[in-house]
């Protein structure tokens, strides 16, 4: 799904982000990409959706070479990839159901299939009620629930996320992680950047860990079961889903 | 996605953005409109100064002064020397009781000055009238210079004279025309990108947001540019307007001011309106286009 081959990116004055991470993550996994500050997580993640290029080496996504992609298709591999960062990236001037509409919008649909759409989405999130709501009318939380679910609105097949717990106090960090794990359970690529090492130690998975600029470990660990104890869909997804949608 | 779901998307937004930062944005049009009201005050004067100046040609005439008392042998010999002119129109002869008269009934208070000549005051002539266009220069001057060297000729007045000067203001209205309108247009579009610049800056998180879920760049900056091209036109638009109420308060029909009486008489062609309205437009986009470097997009 996601494969990184002698990847290296130096930025201009000499510094080195990455140097030659080879990894594969396959389809449906969840992996946790570690690491200290400036160890190279983000410029990792940004590579994957070409927001960065790299100085040396190849990147597959999907099995397409995103490094040989023309700058005019780049748009449309991003469509196929969500993207959560820690400082949710919402545009405080928009409701909660045009921050998530960006995508069908650019995509042409309808005001109403947009609703639609927005509507399954947000309540996929628990957030369905909050269309209308601006984002300093949200919780810290909410606000990441919104910019998850406009990473969802175009069913990516991956799901990256930038410390996405990084502004939420623990309760609203759990939320979300579990979040993170249910719609892994639906089929999504997770790929989380974290330096916070209880939630890899609850729900355990692939650890991909960075130390400046270098892949120095690629591990598979069980979760302590934290996460099976508890509810994992913590909105009534499953639930949810029987029901009859309505925007 | 439909082109007129695209372009609703584009003209929504781009009317958002201007009401947004209206202040800034009535900055840019205003600029857009002093430098075409500017550029259309000047083509408005050149145009109806050049109708004029036609209309003037084509009723102007070369007067040849004869003396008092000429023969009528020498009247022929000048009468000779005048039709060798390939252009020569109609060639009439004023005799000196008629210049009298044409003297007497233009100018009544003063006719009084000639009755205290004992002869006739004014020298008979020829006027002739002439085609421009058949006129070789060359020999126009040789066949002016002939004329003027005949004893039975007094002087030679050539309208052609005055006409080449006013052309020459005409050109020199035209180039002033052409380089304060190009300056101010240049500055308009500057305006319009700096405005268009900093509606990217206001912009620049939504932007980001944009591309980071996949819009193109064209579905990014259409609406930018369509800010400019409504920038460009509604400058033009009022430059337009403001133009035609100074027609109205300045031509003949309604105004005595000399300047209106004489030189506003026809407003701009709709050639000319089109042409200033696309000029609009074009300094608007052109502003957007420069605005809208792939940096000036760039997210911080």
């Amino acid at each position: 799904m996601i494969q990184f081959l002698s990847v290296s990116k130096q930025f201009s004055g000499g510094l080195a982000a990455l140097r030659g991470v080879s990894f594969e993550i396959s389809r449906g996994e969840f992996a946790f990409l570690r690491g200290h500050s400036g160890a190279g997580k983000t410029t990792l993640l940004k590579m994957i959706y070409r927001e960065v290029e790299p100085t040396t080496g190849q990147i597959l996504v999907n099995g397409r070479n995103v490094t040989s992609i023309p700058r005019r298709k780049v748009p449309f591999l991003r469509r196929s990839i969500g993207v959560v960062f820690q400082e949710f990236r919402l545009i405080q001037r928009r409701t909660v159901f045009e921050n998530v509409s960006y995508l069908p919008q650019i995509l042409g649909l309808g005001e109403q299939e947009r609703r639609r759409l927005a509507y399954q989405t947000l309540r996929r999130v628990g957030l369905a009620q909050r269309m209308s709501a601006l984002p300093h009318q949200l919780s810290g939380g909410e606000q990441q629930r919104v910019a998850i679910a406009r990473a969802l609105m175009n069913r990516p097949e991956i799901l990256l996320a930038d410390e996405p717990t990084g502004n939420l106090d623990p309760d609203l960090s759990w939320e979300i992680m579990r979040l993170f794990v249910e719609i892994n359970r639906k089929g999504t690529t997770v790929l989380l950047a974290t330096h916070e090492p209880t939630f890899i130690r609850a729900i355990g998975g692939r650890i991909l860990t960075l130390e400046k600029g270098r892949l120095v470990g690629d591990e598979a660990v069980d979760g302590d079961g934290r996460f099976e104890d508890e509810q994992v869909d913590p909105y009534g997804v499953s639930e949810a889903k029987s029901q009859e949608s309505k925007p | 996605m439909s082109i007129l779901r695209i372009l609703t998307y584009f003209f929504g937004e781009a009317i958002t953005s201007l009401l947004r930062s209206w202040r800034v944005s009535l900055l840019a049009l205003s600029t857009i409109a002093m430098s075409i009201f500017i550029a259309g005050t000047f083509l408005l004067l050149s145009n109806n100064l050049d109708r004029l100046v036609h209309d003037w040609r084509r009723e102007a005439k070369i007067i040849v002064y004869l003396e008092s008392n000429i023969s009528a042998e020498a009247l022929g010999r000048v009468t000779e020397l005048v039709e060798r002119g390939d252009w020569i129109g109609e060639v009439e002869t004023v005799t000196a009781a008629e210049a009298r008269l044409r003297f007497e009934e233009t100018f009544p208070s003063v006719k009084e000055l000639l009755e205290t000549w004992q002869d006739e005051p004014l020298p008979p002539s020829l006027e002739i009238g002439f085609d421009s266009a058949l006129m070789d220069r060359e020999l126009f001057d040789d066949w002016l210079s002939t004329l003027r060297q005949d004893p039975a000729v007094v002087a030679v007045d050539d309208d052609r004279d005055w006409l080449r000067q006013l052309d020459a203001f005409i050109r020199l209205l035209r180039s002033l025309a052409m380089v304060v309108g190009v300056s101010l247009l240049g500055a308009a579009i500057f305006t319009i990108a700096s405005v268009i610049r900093l509606a990217a800056y206001l912009y620049r998180d939504e932007i980001a947001v944009m591309r980071l879920v996949g819009a193109t760049e064209f579905y990014i900056r259409g609406p930018f540019y369509f800010e400019g091209l409504i920038q460009g036109v509604g400058g033009a638009i009022v430059a337009l307007v403001g133009l035609y109420l100074a027609f109205l308060l300045l031509n003949p029909q309604s105004s005595t001011l000399l300047l209106g009486t004489v030189l506003i008489e026809e407003f701009l062609s709709w050639n000319a309106i089109l042409g200033l309205l696309a000029i609009g437009a074009a300094a608007g986009t052109l502003g957007a286009v420069m605005s809208l470097r792939r940096e000036s997009l760039a997210p911080d």
